[in-house]
Order: structure tokens, then C-alpha cells, then sequence
């Protein structure tokens, strides 16, 4: 008894032949693969630039930060007439400090018609974005992401503004040399840029022969660190290098303070932050220093910059604000210098970048496309307000 | 012996915890996966609090203990709805419903708190003064003898209660078996909703003390200190209190001395090598009866 | 034998339940089956055309993302509903492929064809490492020891020197075969194929046959039904003779392999993996795709791990408010509709008007008068097909 109209083989060779159809009529669609459609950046028009930082997940907070430095940065240029007559537009995506989020969203940037790319934080986020901006030649001016590996790649579109751990750790060592200590320690975070920094200090270090009592590992987002106190304690080394962040940095010094050590805590950029001296406590933060970038309260002039974020964003500027600002300014100078968005002569102008004046010091771009010096100062903490203030330049 | 003493004070913490864990578990076999995020609204509804009031940077113990019983009772009514909104619909179902429940619950603590709060760790208003003197080769400070002081006194007044009380009978006779008792008499959705406030206030009076003794807070504080009072738990037998409590203790030391030999990164690893450990060889825990599974 | 003898004969025989009943109901509205093979044949066709529609790099990004999600949740789906077994560190076997694909290509230079078996064989070596002393356990354990296994793997390849320590391996490469690779492109018929391209048709191949073709003959298999009795019943199952920790196991490694060849092509996609992307976070957004969808239902599990991968990105304005939602939606689903979406036992809201068809009586009661027994009621105005 058949009860079916159609043989199997008749409803198969159907939707074989419905599927080749479909082929047929979208192959002529444009972004698709026989269409045209590109997403080459026009000549007139708004140039947009892209943005990827965290806006959701562990390091969400830093996203602001750096999305109105460079909104700031944004509005000021185009105040004053945009690059060659064109108005800059910001495109920020969330990179929520993960691999797969951050290759969405470069890929979304890439296929929005972005031509340059200011953004960047954790690295391990932003390490699988270079590739495909290299491919869409994109140029990428990284604010905040400083790992090694990114410089590794040599990719030639790729500059760093954040000085790298090798820079942050050499001034470090070099301020221990010039306050006399003889043995020193050093603390990270197990995430990349922390223990990038840590390892790098203890190596330079034992290379100016001075002694490395230890290089701790701790695990972020706990409250107890006192395993780690107590070692302080017991190794009481003159100097010791935190390179993770505040939150946790804050409840080192304390506790380690409270277990009995006298030495001079140094600090990586990382946790300078005026939270630090909240979260330490009163009295805690004498013999704290950090190792920092000039900012906006260190140069004259900054307190109007202050003010201008303030209206923009509503809130403090915070870590890497400056950076993001520094960053925008530089593609656009580098984008006027080339007269447009041409992928080579960008690269060519930002190589040929002398001093150029920033928040965080002049900038020179090394053949690397680090940043020549780092820039590194010494901080410490002013016991009236909590922030970090300028202690030594290091220049002499 | 530093390590012992840093190892209790964090083990205290851990008990603090870990018995709310034991006691809903033991009523209604339920392992509550926001209980440590209980434990982090407390110390935010602490700051909140505070915050209100516009206290910032205080070292009194008596500001404290207000906030703290403060935080407790309203952590406790929190931990009441959560029960009756979430838990008490799904009493009959599977347990693999009320597990990803719970789930559920944990993940929008913590993320309505972010959204409130803020990403940012913030600093706890009130700060326990650190001055420290030297006994038996260890640094002591007078905040950590107030913070075992109080939670020796709040695991007293649960254990008076548990024993001596009649809610106390009443939770012991639902945990053995909960058709019998509700023929004895017994409003067992009042007791539940009792045994929540309670385990819920001690988490609450837990992270009212941590804030107070750490001194920062954030919205991801509970869910490794959730993680670890249920091994606490499980270690000194799920179901049974003074198993809890000798569970936190010895977890906090565990913990302490096995950062000191392995770094502190491997830290957490070695916490859940422990619970693995435990629950392959002796699930019943240290204290824990054997249960007979009942057709 | 004339027809009509037959016929007569026919009267008398008693009806035989093999030859005689009515066929099923077939077809793509009459029946459930015909209904999923028609949207599965659907499905597989807007997969191969999507290309042609739109070929952007956004695009292809995320179906490709969304693809390899979806191989997750097949897996998750034979752990959790098929066997029941709540497994909350289900990251770490993606984790575990991810990283020794990465491994054997960039540090010991395998093309990664050739890491595909290593990453199968480790996968399994862990199914049975992390599964072994844990599947003995009750449920509420099952679940957070599996998480503490989760955050074990996580803190471990973020230590160690080999997994590249918290910056996590990169420069991955795609797959190669001799001399041709991936990211040669592909032209036919004049058109080009640029690499995203042609490795978004690579993974929707693997995802489709061995992901999800793959797990549902399983799952109607032996195993599958082996499974089905553990999830309802353990003690009972037992008792009929199902090897429960055989069946457990076996479920849990299936899901391994699952999750490790998900992450080697997460790998290849991403080119670069870090410790951050294997946080339990991850996992538990691997559950609620697969108790949103519908545990144990293959289309209900393909539409939650599509929802669940590409709702942040249509909706990345609210990324701040991402997690909390999907807390709360958590809770909803449990607590009104804790089938899921498209439960496993559903019946198309059509197909429940359908009257069940009557087997034919009529054949044998139909006795001609002439028969001798009197007392044999004829059955009148009884249907027949």
C-alpha cells in the first residue's frame, strides 16, 4: 500500500536541484562570493577608526577608560578641522578580554570599513586580532597590550605606545640600583603581562648583579595573600617588584606591612591607580613606589585635560586613558603626514615619528615599533590624597 | 607556625561559609550554588550601607558588629526569597533542575551587583586596625583575634540552636527524613526558610568580616569562596555542622601550608586535588555518617 | 492462487501485526520525522548558500564561531541529556584540544591534520582521567568536582612553560594537506574562495556529519538507549543489566572527543588561544544553550547553541548587561519551562490534531452469513483503509 506520493529518489534529486538553484540566484548578491562588494575604506567621508577593549567580563572596567580618552582625543581633532579636511569617527567594539569575542569583533571592524585601529588591552585578546588586521591592512597603534609576543610577530602595521615590560623592568631595576637596595624580590599575577614584566625584572636584575631573593606567583581575585606575606617577611629583601594590579597589590602591601616587611614596595604601571592607597589603607603606603608612564597630573597643562575628560566622560580618568588619547593623536598625525588612510605610507609616517609630543612624553618609534625609552618615571604615593605623584624621572 | 595561624584565619572564613552550605544541604539536599555570592552581598550590603551613612576610613569593632548584624539579617531575608522565588517551585523535580537553578541564581547576583556597583573593586569602608605583636614565633594582630573571636561566637550560637532549640529538632527531623517529620507536625517550609536565613545570615556576617579584615570587595568575591566551603564541606562530611566547621578550619590550612611549598599560583589546584581526593576515597567526609540510599 | 481466493482467505486469517497494520504516517506535515529531516535538509542548504550571500569577514567569523558552538553543545547534550550527568567543567576537554593542537603545530611543527588523532587520543585519556573516580558520585557532586576539575586544566595551562603560560600559544597554523592549504584560497568555476571562506565550509562539514550526525545515530544506538535508562533510572538500569559506569563513561568520553575536536578548530580559527577563554564562565554558557534548547533534543540544542554564541554579537550595544540576562533566563527557563525550547519528547503542535489511526477489524468480524455461528456479531460501518 503506498500512502507516500513521492519515491525518496524523486524528493532527493528535488532538493538537490532546489539547493544548486539557491546557489545560482545568491551568486550574484554583492558580499557574497560572486558579487562585488568590498569594504575598501572610500576617499572622502569620515575616516573611522576602530577601537577593541573589554566592556564586559573580568577586566570590563578598563573599557571606558579607554574609550573616552580616545573619544576625547576624537572630538578635539575634529574640533580643529578633522585630518586633511576629514572628520575622525570612533568605532569601539568589545573585546571582553577573549579570544573569541576579539576575533568577532576585529573581523566586524575590518568589515565595517575601519582604516586604523587604537584599541588593545589584554593581550591575550589581542594577539589573534593582528592577523587579520594585517590582512585587511589596518594599521594598529596599541594603547594598552604590551606583551612581547605582539612585537615578536613583526608584523609591520603593528606600534605599541605602552612601553614594554623589557622598558617598565629596566627602570626598575634602575631606580633599585640608584636607592642602593642589594636584594630584591619581585611578585606577578600568572596573567601574561604581569609575569611578562616580573620575569623580566628578576632577569635584568640578576644581570646588574644584584640578588633575587624570589619571584612569587600569587593568584588574583583572592583576599588572602598572607602565604606570600609571610615570605616577605621571612626573606625581607630592600626592594620588591608588584607587577600585577591594584585590587590585589593594595592587600599585598597591607598584609605584607603587617607581617613585618620594611623594604620599598615598588609597583608596576598595573597598579598605579589612586584605588591603590584606598584598598592599602592609611599608613601603609609610605614605602610605596611605582614604576609609571609620565601622566596628565605630572605634565603642566594637564588639569585642563583632566577637566576636558571629566565633561566628556562624567567620571576620573583611570589606567590607560592617556594611552588611548596618545593613540588617536598619533594615527591622525601619521594619517595628515601621509595625506590619507594609504596602508604603507601610515606605516611609513608613524616609523618616521620624531618626538613627537604626547601625554606620555615625547614618542619616537624604534625600528621594533616600541616606543624608543619607555618613558618609565618613578612614583609614589602622596600621603594626603592617595594619587600617585611624580618622585623621580629617572633622567639622572 | 605562621602558616598555622594565617591557615585557621582563613579557615575561619571558609567554616563561616561552609556551614550554610552543610545546613541547606542537610535539609533539603540542595548544594546551593549562590551561597557564595550570599557571602559577597553581604559585604556589599555592609558597604552599601556605610556608604549611605558616608562613613569612609573607621576602625571601631562596635560599628562593625552593627553593620554586621545588620548585613545579616537583610542577607538572611535575601537568602528567603531566593529560596521561595527559586528553590521551592522545583522541590519536586529532578536535581539536575534545581542545580542549573541555582546556577542561574549565582550568575545574576553577581552580575546585578556589577551592574549596580560597578566592575571596580571597592574599598570597605570600616578597616580593623592591624597592630600586630609577636607570640609563640607568630605575627598576631588584633584584627584576627577579633575576627576568630567572632566567628567562634557565631558558630556557638548555631550550635545551641541546632541542639538545644525546637527549630533545631524540627531541622534535624527534616533531614532525616522529611514525609515522616511533616506527619509529626512539623511546617516544613517554615524550617526551610529558617535553615536559609540562617546559613545566609552567617554568610553575610562572613563577608561583612572579610571585607572589614581584607579591606576590598568585589562582585566575583563569592564564587571561589563558594567553591571552597563546599569542599570545606564535603571534607568534613556534607550534611553534619561540626563537620563544617573542622572542614573550613583544615581546608584554611591545607591552603596555607601548600602555597608555601608549591607556589601560589597552584594554589586553587591544590584546594580541588583535596575535594577530588576526598570525594574518591571518603565521600562521607570526615565526620560524615554513612547514608543508606533509600528505593 | 486467484485474487479472490486470497480475498477469502484474508477473511479468515486472524491480522498479523507485522503485514497487516496501516503504514505510519509519513511526510513532512504528518509526521515528526519527516518534519526534522525536512529542516535539517533546509538547514544544510542555507549553510552552503550563506557564502554566496554574504561573504564578509564579520560574517564568516561568526557562523564559523557559531558552527564550532554548535559541536560543543552536541557534546554537552550526550553528557547531560542524554546521560543525565550534570558536568560543569566541560571547558576543559575544548581546552585540552585547543592547547595539544596548538602544541603539536606550533612547537613541534605537525601539520594539523596530523594533531587531529593526538588530540582525539588525549581527549580521551582525559574523559577517562577526570571521569574515573568521579562518575561514581551523585549528581549535585558530579557537578562541582567536574568544575574543580575545569579550573584545575584552566590554572595549569596557565602555568606552565609548554601551553605558553597566560599568554597562551599563538601563530596557529591552518590546516594543510602537502602542499595546498587553507589559506591558499580556492578558486572553481571562476569563482574564488578566500580562506575564511573555505574553512567555513571545512567546519560546517565536520560540525554537521561527525558533530551532529555523528551524535544523533549514537544516541539512537545501543548507547544512546543504554543511556536514556541511566538518566531516568541508575538503580533500575542497573538492574536490567546496563553496565551504568560503562555507559557513564563512555557517554563522557564521547563528549571529550566532542569538545577536543571543537577546540582544535577553535584553535585554527582563532589562531591563538589563552588560558582566559577556558574560564567556568564558559561552561556554564555551554549548559544554558543546551538546557535553553532543550536537553537530550538535537534541533532544540542546535538552536540554543545558535542563540548563545550569536546573541552577544547581535547584540553587542548590551554586552555590559550580557551575563546577568542570561542569569535571569537561566532561572526563567528552569523554573517554567525546564524542557527547554524544543523539548526532546515535543510533538509538533500540528500533529497533535491527528487522530490515531484504528487498526483494521473489519477483515476478520466481516464473517459471511453462511457461517454456522450465529452468535458472532457482525460488525457493521467499521472503517477500513
Amino acid at each position: 500500500m503506498h500512502t507516500r506520493t513521492r519515491t525518496p529518489r524523486i524528493r532527493r534529486a528535488l532538493s538537490i536541484a532546489a539547493a544548486i538553484g539557491a546557489i545560482i540566484i545568491t551568486a550574484g548578491c554583492s558580499g557574497g562570493l560572486g558579487g562585488g562588494g568590498g569594504t575598501g575604506g572610500s576617499s572622502d567621508g569620515p575616516i573611522k577608526i576602530g577601537m577593541l577593549a573589554p566592556f564586559s567580563g573580568s577586566e570590563s572596567a578598563f573599557g571606558n577608560y579607554m574609550k573616552n580618552g580616545a573619544q576625547l582625543a576624537i572630538d578635539e581633532i575634529n574640533a580643529k578641522g578633522g585630518v586633511d579636511g576629514r572628520k575622525l569617527e570612533l568605532e569601539v567594539q568589545d573585546d571582553a578580554c577573549d579570544a573569541t569575542t576579539s576575533v568577532a569583533a576585529a573581523n566586524k571592524l575590518v568589515t565595517d570599513g575601519v582604516v586604523a585601529s587604537v584599541g588593545g588591552y589584554c593581550s591575550g585578546a589581542t594577539l589573534p586580532t593582528l592577523p587579520i588586521f594585517n590582512e585587511a591592512k589596518i594599521p594598529m597603534v596599541i594603547p594598552a597590550a604590551n606583551s612581547n609576543e605582539l612585537v615578536k610577530q613583526k608584523l609591520p602595521g603593528v606600534f605599541l605606545i605602552n612601553g614594554t615590560g623589557t622598558q617598565q623592568a629596566a627602570a626598575a631595576v634602575k631606580y633599585a640600583q640608584k636607592s642602593g637596595a642589594k636584594t630584591v624580590a619581585a611578585i606577578n599575577d600568572a596573567t601574561a603581562y604581569s609575569k611578562d614584566l616580573a620575569d623580566s625584572f628578576a632577569q635584568q636584575a640578576k644581570d646588574a648583579g644584584l640578588t633575587v631573593d624570589f619571584n612569587a606567583v600569587i593568584t588574583p581575585g583572592e583576599n588572602d595573600y598572607s602565604a606570600v606575606a609571610t615570605q616577605l617577611a621571612n626573606a625581607k629583601p630592600d626592594l620588591v617588584y608588584w607587577t600585577g594590579y591594584y585590587q590585589e597589590g593594595g592587600l599585598i602591601v597591607r598584609q605584607s606591612t603587617d607581617a613585618g616587611f620594611e623594604g620599598t614596595f615598588l609597583v608596576g604601571d598595573g597598579s598605579v591607580d589612586a584605588k591603590f592607597a584606598q584598598i592599602a589603607g592609611k599608613g601603609y603606603t609610605e614605602h610605596v613606589l611605582g614604576t609609571f608612564t609620565q601622566t596628565p597630573d605630572m605634565l603642566k597643562g594637564a588639569d585642563k585635560w583632566i577637566a576636558d575628560y571629566k565633561k566628556l566622560a562624567g567620571a576620573d580618568p583611570g589606567p590607560y586613558s592617556t594611552q588611548a588619547y596618545d593613540a588617536v593623536n598619533v594615527v591622525a598625525e601619521a594619517m595628515a603626514t601621509a595625506k590619507g588612510t594609504d596602508f604603507d605610507k601610515v606605516v611609513k609616517a608613524l616609523e618616521g615619528l620624531k618626538d613627537f609630543k604626547t601625554l606620555g612624553g615625547p614618542l619616537t618609534f624604534m625600528p621594533d615599533h616600541t616606543r624608543s625609552g619607555g618613558g618609565f618615571v618613578i612614583v609614589s604615593i602622596d600621603p594626603s590624597s592617595g594619587q600617585f605623584v611624580l618622585k623621580d624621572d629617572l633622567q639622572g | 607556625m605562621q602558616l598555622i595561624w594565617n591557615g585557621l584565619i582563613v579557615g575561619s572564613f571558609y567554616a563561616l561559609v561552609a556551614l550554610g552550605y552543610s545546613m541547606v544541604y542537610g535539609i533539603i539536599k540542595l548544594l546551593n550554588f549562590a551561597h557564595g555570592d550570599i557571602y559577597m552581598l553581604g559585604a556589599f550590603t555592609g558597604f552599601a550601607t556605610l556608604s549611605a551613612f558616608g562613613i569612609s576610613n573607621e576602625t571601631s569593632i562596635p560599628l562593625l558588629l552593627v553593620i554586621m548584624l545588620l548585613s545579616m539579617v537583610t542577607t538572611g531575608l535575601i537568602g528567603v526569597g531566593i529560596e521561595r522565588i527559586a528553590y521551592r517551585p522545583l522541590r519536586k523535580s529532578p536535581r539536575l533542575a534545581v542545580l542549573i537553578t541555582a546556577i542561574g541564581v549565582s550568575f545574576t547576583l553577581e552580575y546585578a551587583v556589577r551592574q549596580i556597583f560597578g566592575p571596580n573593586p571597592e574599598a570597605f569602608p570600616v578597616r580593623l586596625e592591624s597592630n600586630g605583636f609577636a607570640f609563640a614565633g607568630m605575627r598576631i594582630t588584633a584584627a584576627q583575634i577579633v575576627l576568630v573571636v567572632i566567628a567562634a561566637g557565631l558558630m556557638l550560637v548555631l550550635a545551641h540552636i541546632v541542639e538545644r532549640t525546637r527549630s533545631g529538632r524540627a531541622m534535624r527531623a527534616i533531614a532525616l527524613d522529611p514525609q515522616g517529620a511533616q506527619l509529626m507536625g512539623i511546617n516544613v517550609n517554615r524550617v526551610i526558610a529558617t535553615v536559609f536565613f540562617i546559613g545566609s545570615a552567617l554568610a553575610g556576617a562572613a563577608g561583612v568580616m572579610a571585607g572589614a579584615y581584607y579591606g576590598s570587595i568585589d562582585f566575583l568575591m563569592g564564587f571561589i569562596i563558594g567553591l571552597k566551603a563546599f569542599t570545606a564541606a564535603v571534607i568534613g562530611g556534607i550534611g553534619n555542622l561540626y563537620g563544617a566547621m573542622l572542614g573550613g578550619l583544615l581546608l584554611g590550612l591545607l591552603e596555607s601550608f601548600g602555597s608555601a611549598w608549591f607556589g601560589g599560583e597552584w594554589r586553587d589546584v591544590f584546594s580541588f586535588a583535596f575535594l577530588i581526593l576526598f570525594l574518591t576515597f571518603k565521600p562521607t567526609g570526615l565526620l560524615g555518617a554513612r547514608v543508606v540510599e533509600r528505593m | 492462487m486467484s485474487r479472490s481466493q486470497t480475498r477469502a482467505d484474508a477473511a479468515l486469517r486472524a491480522p498479523s501485526p507485522l503485514f497487516d497494520r496501516p503504514a505510519a504516517p509519513a511526510g513532512i506535515l504528518n509526521s515528526n520525522k519527516g518534519f526534522l529531516r525536512a529542516l535539517g535538509t533546509l538547514a544544510v542548504v542555507l549553510l552552503a548558500v550563506l557564502p554566496f550571500i554574504n561573504a564578509t569577514p564579520y560574517l564568516m567569523s561568526i557562523a564559523t564561531s557559531a558552527l564550532i558552538y554548535v559541536m560543543l553543545a552536541m557534546g554537552l547534550n550526550v553528557v547531560v541529556g542524554y546521560a543525565g550527568l550534570l558536568d560543569l567543567g566541560y571547558i576543559a576537554f575544548f581546552a585540552v584540544g585547543a592547547y595539544i593542537s596548538g602544541i603539536f603545530t606550533t612547537v613541534l611543527g605537525w601539520p594539523m591534520w596530523a594533531a587531529l588523532p593526538m588530540t582525539i587520543v588525549a581527549c580521551i585519556v582525559a574523559g577517562i582521567i577526570i571521569g574515573a573516580p568521579t562518575l561514581r558520585l551523585r549528581s549535585d557532586y558530579l557537578a562541582i568536582v567536574t568544575l574543580g576539575f575545569g579550573e584545575i586544566i584552566r590554572i595549569t595551562a596557565n602555568n606552565l612553560q609548554i601551553t605558553g603560560g597566560p599568554s597562551g600559544i599563538h601563530g596557529i597554523p591552518t590546516w594543510s594537506f602537502g602542499d595546498w592549504s587553507f589559506s591558499d584560497g580556492f578558486t572553481l568555476f571562476g569563482l574564488e574562495f578566500p580562506q575564511r571562506v573555505v574553512f567555513y565550509y571545512f567546519v560546517a562539514a565536520v560540525v554537521v556529519l561527525v558533530g551532529v550526525v555523528g551524535a544523533g545515530r549514537l544516541a539512537k544506538g545501543k548507547m544512546g538507549r543504554a543511556w536514556k535508562a541511566v538518566r531516568d533510572d541508575e538503580d533500575a538500569a542497573e538492574a536490567m543489566g546496563i553496565n551504568t559506569y560503562i555507559a557513564k563513561i563512555t557517554a563522557y568520553i564521547i563528549g571529550a572527543v566532542w569538545a577536543g575536536i571543537a577546540g582544535q578548530l577553535m584553535a585554527t580559527h582563532l589562531s591563538a588561544i589563552s588560558p582566559n577563554s577556558f574560564q567556568f564562565l564558559y561552561s556554564a554558557l555551554i549548559l544554558m544553550s543546551v538546557v535553553l534548547g532543550g536537553m537530550g533534543s538535537t534541533p532544540g540544542v542546535i538552536i540554543g547553541a545558535l542563540f548563545v554564541s550569536l546573541a552577544p554579537e547581535l547584540l553587542r550595544e548590551f554586552s555590559e548587561w550580557r551575563f546577568l540576562i542570561f542569569g535571569v533566563l537561566l532561572v526563567v527557563v528552569m523554573l517554567f519551562r525546564p524542557a527547554g525550547l524544543w523539548p526532546s519528547t515535543a510533538i509538533l503542535p500540528w500533529l497533535k490534531k491527528l487522530k490515531p489511526v484504528p487498526p483494521p477489524t473489519a477483515g476478520f468480524m466481516a464473517v459471511p452469513a453462511a457461517s454456522a455461528n450465529e452468535d458472532l456479531e457482525t460488525v457493521e460501518g467499521e472503517e477500513t483503509r
